[in-house]
C-alpha cells in the first residue's frame, strides 16, 4: 500500500526554494500569537467596557481564540490550507522539509508533519499535564489531610479541583492514543505516516495552544466550578471560566482531527496482508477510542458554546428565568462525558492486552472476545450517559432504563477480563515492568468495575452520588485501569522511542510506590464517601478525619513514586541501557524498526501473513 | 461457587477432567479463588455496615442490604479473576531472559461461552435485584404519599431553608416525626444544589424553577446531617445543617414553639 | 477538504489517495453532525421543557420558517451545481464559480438575518428567550458552514485555472469536496425543518 520515498537513501540537503516553511517554528508561533493576543486585547478592551461582565467575557474569550489562531499562523499550521486554496500545492521536497528530515533536535519545535516527532511531542505534552495535574493533586490532599485545616481558601480550594479535574482528563484523553498512537501506531500497522500528516502536526499545535489558555485560568480566577462546569454554576463563575470554554473548544477540535486522522489511518493504511483480524489489538482499541471520540466531543463543545454564549452575550440556554435549564448542559454535557470515559480507557486496556501476549509467551486468548469487548464498550457508552443524572430529577422514569443499559457494560468488560486471564493461564509470565502493569490492572479495574456496579444501580446510587465514593471509583477506572495502561506502555515502548532501555529499578520502585500509595488513598475515600463525605469540599466533619488522614497519606506515596518515574524517564532518555531492536521478543511490526526508526519507517514495505500472535509451542 | 469457575479456565481440549481436577495449578488457583471469595463476602458485608452512617428510614435500610448484596455478587467474579491472577503472578518466570514458550492456546469456545453466559447472568441478578427494590421503593412513596407531611426545601448559596407550609413554620434545620411519611419538594433559587439529608438514604438535586421530590419516612430518633451533594460554589463545602427525627410530641412541641400551629 | 499529499504517499495511486480524503472528511463530518444533533436536541429539548413559557416569552419575536429555509437555500443549490462540476469536469470551473456565488450569498445572508435578529431585549441587552438563543447558535451553526464551503469553493475555482495541477488527483478532490458540500446541504435542510417548528 506504502510506496517508498526515493529520498531516503540519499538524503538531499532539504533546501525548498528559502520559502517561509523554512523560517517558521514554535518561536514564531509564540510571538505571532502574543502580538494577535495582545492586540486583541487592547483593541476590544478600548471598544468594549470591560468593567461589564459580559462584554469583558467577550474580550477574554476572543483574545484566547486570537492566540491559538496567533500560534498557529506563526508556526505555519495554515501554509498548507493557502497553498492548497491559490493551487500552489506543496512540493515534495517543502513535504520532506515539514517532515523534518535531517534537522535533529529542531524538528521537535516546528510543524513537523512526521508522526514520530507528533509522538514525542504529545508524549512530553502529557508529562507536563500529569505533571501540573499531580502538583494539584498534592495540593488538594494537603488541605484535606486535616478537618478545618486552612491550607488554602475555599476559592483557591474550588479552583484546584475543577484545575486538576480538567488537566487530568485532558491529559488521560491523549496519554496512550497521543504518544503510542502517534509513536508506535502506524509502524504497529506497517505504515509510512499517518493518512493525513499535516493535520497529525495541527492536533497537536491545537492541542498546545490549550495549554497556556488553561494556564490563565488560575490567573483570572480559576474554575470554580469543577471539570463538570455545570450550569448555572459556570455562568454564574467569573472570568476564569472563559479559559476553561477556550480550552474545551480547541480541545474539541484537536480531537476531532487527530480522531479523524488516526481513524482514516488504520482504516487505509494497514499493510498489505493485514487483514480485519490480524490487526494488533492496541491499534483497535487506540482506533475505537478515537473514533467514539470523534461524534463524542462535539457535543462538548457545543454545551462551552452555548456557556460562553450565555456568559458573553446573555443567551438563556441554561437560564431558569428565559426558559433554559442546567439539564440541558447535563445532557450535553454527559453524552459526551460517559463514552469520554471509554475515550480514555480503551487504548490504556488494549496497551495492556497487547503486552500480556508478549511476556506470558502465548498467543492471545480469543482475539474475537477483545473485538466483542470493546465493541460492545463501545456500542453501550452511547446509551447510558443519563445514569450521571439519576438524582437531577429530569426524568426520573428513565431510570431504570439507563440502569439497565449500565450493567449491561459489565459484560464487554467482563470478556476483556476474560481475554487476560486465559492469555495468563497455563503461562508463565515474564514480570518485566510493563508486565506488572497488568497485574495491577486486574485488580483496579475490578475495584473500579465493582463500586461501578454499586453507583449504577439507582437506589444505592441515591446515597453515593456526589460522595467521595464516586471519586474513589472513577479514579480507580481512569488512573487505576488507564494509567496504569499507559505507564505499562511507556516502559514497554520506551526502547523504541528513544533507543534506551526505561531504568529498570527506579520503574520498578515507581511502580510499587505507585500502586500501593493507590490502594492507600482511595481505601480512605471509598470510606469517607461510604461515611457520607460530599465530593468537592474544601472541609469536613471531624468524624472523616481518619479516612482522610489514611488518602493524604497515600496521595504523597503516588506523588513520590511518580517523582521517580519522572526522573527514571529523563535520565534514560540519554543514558540508559542502549535498547535492542526487539527487547521483549515481540512480534508486532513495530520491533522490526531499528532504532532510530527511519523517515519512512520501512525499508520495505511490510507483508502480514499472520496476527502478531503467534507464541507458542506448537506454533508454527 | 468459585471452584467451578476458576476450572472452567482449562485451556488444554486434550486434558482429562479427571486430571485436570488433580493439576495443581487448578487446585492452587481455586484455593485462591475460595479464600479471596469468602474474604469479599465476609468484609465485603462488613465494610459497608461499618462504615455507612446510622440507619434512619427504610429508604437507607435498603440502600445498605443493597451494597452488601451486590458485593456478594461480585465476590465469585473477584474469586475467579484474582484466583488466576494470584496463581500466576506466584508463579512467575523469573530472570532477565525471555520465559520459554507457553502452549498455542488461541482461544476455548465453551470457556468463552460459559464465561459470558455466567457473567450476563450476575449483571441480569444485578439488574432484576436493583429493579425490584427501585419499584418497591416508588410504590411505597407513591401509597405513602397522600398522608405525607410536605416539607419544601430550597437550597440557596449556601443555606438549606426549610418549609412546613401546612404547619406555618420557617426554619433552617429539618426537624421531623418518626414514622411519619414525609416528601420533600426541592427547589434552588440560585444554581444546582443536591439535597442530601444524609443518614435517611435519600439525594435528590436542587434545580432553580424546576420542582423535584423525594419520599421517605424516618424511623429511628436522633439527629441527622443535611449535605449539599453537588458543587454549588465557594462554600459549597459548608452548606450543611443537622436535623432531628423526633416523636410526634416532640415535633408538635417544636411546631408550636417556632410559632407554627401543630397538626 | 484540504489537500494532503505527501512526499511518502505521492506515489500512491490517485484513487487510494482520493478515497483516503474522501474518508478522513467523513469522519469530520461525523464530528460537525454530533455538533448539529446536539443543536436539533437542543431545541427541541428547550420547546417541550418550555419552562416559565420562557420558550417564546410573551410579546417575543420570532423568525418565520420560511426565513429558515431561505437562508439554507443557497446551500442546497451549490450541492446541486457542484453534482453538476462532477459530471462535467471540462466545465468544472464555471460551475465552482457558481457555488462560490451561492456560499458567499448564503453567507451574507445569514450574516444580515444576525445582525438584524428582533430578539435582543432593548433595557437588558439580554436575549428575549430560549427560542432566540436556539435560533443564533443555529444561525451561527450555518454561517460557519458557509464560511468552510466559501473556502473550498474558492480553492476549487482558483485551481482549476491551473495548469500545475494534477489532473486526476484532482477530480478526486472534487468528489472530497462533494461530501462536504452534500453534507452542509443536509444539515442545512435539518435546521431548517428544526426551526419550522417555532
Amino acid at each position: 500500500m506504502t510506496t517508498l520515498d526515493q529520498h531516503v537513501g540519499t538524503r538531499p540537503i532539504p533546501n525548498p526554494k528559502k520559502s517561509l516553511i523554512t523560517k517558521l517554528n514554535a518561536g514564531t508561533g509564540l510571538i505571532v500569537g502574543i502580538i494577535f493576543a495582545l492586540l486583541t486585547y487592547r483593541g476590544l478592551s478600548t471598544v468594549l467596557d470591560i468593567s461589564v461582565y459580559e462584554l469583558n467575557n467577550r474580550v477574554l474569550l476572543a483574545t484566547m481564540f486570537m492566540w491559538s489562531i496567533g500560534f498557529l499562523a506563526g508556526i505555519g499550521a495554515f501554509i498548507g490550507p493557502i497553498r492548497w486554496l491559490i493551487g500552489e500545492d506543496l512540493t515534495a521536497e517543502e513535504q520532506l522539509y515539514m517532515a523534518g528530515d535531517g534537522q535533529g533536535i529542531k524538528r521537535y519545535f516546528k510543524y513537523c508533519t512526521d508522526h514520530k516527532v507528533v509522538g514525542i511531542q504529545y508524549l512530553w505534552g502529557v508529562i507536563v499535564l500529569l505533571a501540573v495535574g499531580g502538583a494539584m493533586a498534592m495540593m488538594i490532599r494537603t488541605d484535606l489531610a486535616n478537618p478545618g485545616g486552612h491550607f488554602i481558601t475555599p476559592s483557591v480550594y474550588n479552583s484546584l479541583v475543577g484545575l486538576h479535574g480538567i488537566t487530568m482528563i485532558i491529559a488521560l484523553i491523549i496519554v496512550a492514543t497521543g504518544p503510542f498512537g502517534n509513536y508506535i501506531m502506524p509502524i504497529m500497522i506497517g505504515a509510512a505516516d499517518m493518512a493525513f500528516p499535516r493535520l497529525n502536526a495541527l492536533s497537536w499545535w491545537v492541542l498546545f495552544t490549550a495549554i497556556p489558555v488553561l494556564c490563565s485560568a488560575w490567573f483570572l480566577g480559576g474554575i470554580p466550578t469543577g471539570w463538570t462546569a455545570y450550569a448555572p454554576l459556570s455562568v454564574q463563575a467569573g472570568p476564569g471560566m472563559n479559559a476553561f470554554i477556550a480550552t474545551i473548544i480547541i480541545f474539541a477540535i484537536s480531537t476531532a482531527v487527530s480522531g479523524a486522522n488516526i481513524t482514516a489511518t488504520v482504516i487505509t493504511m494497514r499493510a498489505k496482508g493485514m487483514t480485519w483480524n490480524r490487526v494488533p489489538i492496541f491499534v483497535v482499541g487506540a482506533t475505537l477510542s478515537v473514533a467514539m471520540a470523534i461524534p463524542a466531543f462535539p457535543t462538548f463543545m457545543l454545551a462551552m458554546i452555548m456557556t460562553a454564549m450565555d456568559r458573553s452575550f446573555l443567551t438563556g440556554f441554561f437560564d431558569a428565568n428565559v426558559g433554559g435549564t442546567g439539564w440541558l448542559y447535563a445532557h450535553l454535557f454527559w453524552i459526551m462525558g460517559h463514552p469520554e470515559v471509554y475515550v480514555i480507557l480503551l487504548p490504556g486496556v488494549a496497551i495492556l492486552i497487547e503486552i500480556v501476549p508478549v511476556f506470558v509467551r502465548k498467543p492471545l486468548f480469543s482475539y474475537t472476545s477483545a473485538i466483542v469487548g470493546f465493541a460492545g464498550i463501545v456500542g453501550l457508552s452511547f446509551l447510558v450517559w443519563a445514569h450521571h443524572m439519576y438524582m437531577s430529577g429530569w426524568m426520573p422514569m428513565l431510570n431504570g432504563p439507563f440502569m439497565v443499559t449500565t450493567e449491561m457494560i459489565s459484560v464487554p468488560t467482563g470478556l476483556i477480563f476474560l481475554v487476560i486471564l486465559g492469555t495468563l493461564w497455563n503461562g508463565k509470565p515474564w514480570l518485566k515492568v510493563p508486565m506488572l502493569g497488568v497485574y495491577a490492572f486486574l485488580w483496579n479495574m475490578l475495584v473500579g468495575g465493582i463500586t461501578g456496579l454499586y453507583l449504577s444501580d439507582v437506589p444505592a446510587d441515591m446515597y453515593l452520588h456526589g460522595s467521595m465514593y464516586v471519586t474513589a471509583h472513577f479514579h480507580y477506572t481512569l488512573m487505576g485501569a488507564a494509567l496504569t495502561g499507559a505507564v505499562a506502555g511507556l516502559s514497554y515502548w520506551y526502547p523504541k522511542m528513544t533507543g534506551h532501555m526505561l531504568h529498570e529499578r527506579a520503574s520498578y520502585i515507581s511502580f510499587w510506590l505507585v500502586q500501593i500509595g493507590f490502594q492507600v488513598l482511595y481505601l480512605g475515600m471509598f470510606i469517607a464517601g461510604a461515611e457520607g463525605q460530599p465530593r468537592r469540599v474544601v472541609d469536613y466533619a471531624e468524624q472523616f478525619a481518619t479516612s482522610n488522614k489514611i488518602s493524604t497519606m497515600g496521595a504523597y506515596t503516588i506523588g513520590i513514586g511518580f517523582i521517580v518515574l519522572l526522573w527514571a524517564v529523563i535520565h534514560s532518555w540519554r543514558h540508559g541501557k542502549i535498547a535492542p531492536m526487539n527487547p521483549w521478543g515481540a512480534k508486532t511490526l513495530e520491533w522490526t524498526v531499528p532504532y532510530p526508526v527511519p523517515l519512512v519507517n520501512f525499508d520495505t514495505p511490510p507483508v502480514v501473513t499472520s496476527d502478531p500472535y503467534g507464541y507458542g509451542r506448537s506454533a508454527k | 461457587m468459585s471452584e467451578h469457575d476458576s476450572v472452567d479456565l482449562k485451556p488444554t481440549p486434550g486434558d482429562r477432567l479427571a486430571n485436570f481436577y488433580k493439576r495443581s495449578d487448578v487446585i492452587q488457583s481455586t484455593i485462591f479463588g475460595v479464600i479471596v471469595t469468602g474474604i469479599f463476602v465476609i468484609l465485603g458485608g462488613k465494610f459497608y455496615t461499618k462504615w455507612m452512617p446510622t440507619v434512619m428510614s427504610t429508604d437507607m435500610k435498603a440502600i445498605e442490604r443493597l451494597m452488601v448484596v451486590f458485593t456478594w455478587i461480585a465476590a465469585p467474579v473477584c474469586g475467579v479473576v484474582l484466583g488466576v491472577a494470584l496463581y500466576t503472578f506466584l508463579n512467575r518466570h523469573s530472570g532477565d531472559t525471555q520465559p520459554p514458550d507457553g502452549p498455542a492456546t488461541r482461544t476455548n469456545g465453551p470457556i468463552v461461552l460459559l464465561w459470558s453466559v455466567v457473567t450476563s447472568l450476575l449483571a441480569l441478578t444485578a439488574v432484576v435485584y436493583g429493579i425490584t427494590e427501585l419499584n418497591s421503593s416508588s410504590i411505597a412513596s407513591a401509597k405513602n404519599a397522600e398522608d405525607a407531611m410536605v416539607v419544601n426545601v430550597t437550597g440557596s448559596q449556601w443555606v438549606w431553608t426549610f418549609e412546613y407550609p401546612k404547619l406555618g413554620v420557617t426554619s433552617h434545620e429539618l426537624m421531623l416525626p418518626i414514622n411519619h411519611p414525609v416528601t420533600f419538594h426541592v427547589n434552588s433559587v440560585d444554581v444546582n444544589h443536591s439535597f442530601w439529608p444524609v443518614q435517611l438514604g435519600v439525594k435528590v438535586d436542587a434545580n432553580k424553577v424546576a420542582e423535584t421530590t423525594a419520599e421517605t419516612t424516618p424511623n429511628k430518633l436522633g439527629e441527622f446531617d443535611v449535605k449539599c451533594a453537588e458543587l454549588c460554589g465557594l462554600y459549597h463545602a459548608y452548606m450543611e445543617t443537622t436535623g432531628e427525627v423526633m416523636t410526634v410530641d416532640d415535633f408538635n412541641n417544636w411546631v408550636v414553639a417556632q410559632g407554627g400551629h401543630s397538626a | 477538504m484540504s489537500s494532503d499529499i505527501k512526499f511518502q504517499v505521492h506515489h500512491d495511486a490517485p484513487e487510494a489517495v482520493g478515497r483516503r480524503e474522501r474518508l478522513g472528511v467523513r469522519l469530520l463530518i461525523v464530528a460537525d453532525g454530533a455538533f448539529v444533533f446536539g443543536m436539533i436536541f437542543s431545541y427541541f429539548y428547550l420547546r417541550n421543557l418550555d419552562h416559565n413559557g420562557g420558550w417564546i416569552p410573551k410579546n417575543g419575536h420570532t423568525f418565520s420558517a420560511s426565513s429558515g429555509w431561505m437562508a439554507v437555500l443557497p446551500l442546497i443549490v451549490a450541492a446541486l451545481v457542484h453534482k453538476l462540476a462532477q459530471r462535467d469536469p471540462s466545465h468544472q470551473g464555471s460551475f465552482s464559480l457558481i457555488t462560490l456565488v451561492a456560499y458567499i450569498y448564503g453567507g451574507y445572508y445569514q450574516l444580515h438575518q444576525l445582525a438584524n435578529m428582533p430578539f435582543i431585549v432593548k433595557d437588558t441587552g439580554a436575549f428575549e428567550g430560549a427560542y432566540a438563543s436556539c435560533w443564533v447558535v443555529i444561525a451561527g451553526a450555518n454561517f460557519f458552514h458557509y464560511f468552510v464551503a466559501g473556502f473550498i469553493a474558492l480553492g476549487l475555482v482558483f485551481r482549476s485555472r491551473r495548469a500545475t495541477v494534477n489532473p486526476i488527483l484532482e477530480s478526486w478532490r472534487i468528489r472530497t469536496a462533494a461530501s462536504w458540500f452534500t453534507w452542509i446541504a443536509v444539515s442545512g435542510i435539518a435546521f431548517a425543518i428544526t426551526t419550522s417548528f417555532i
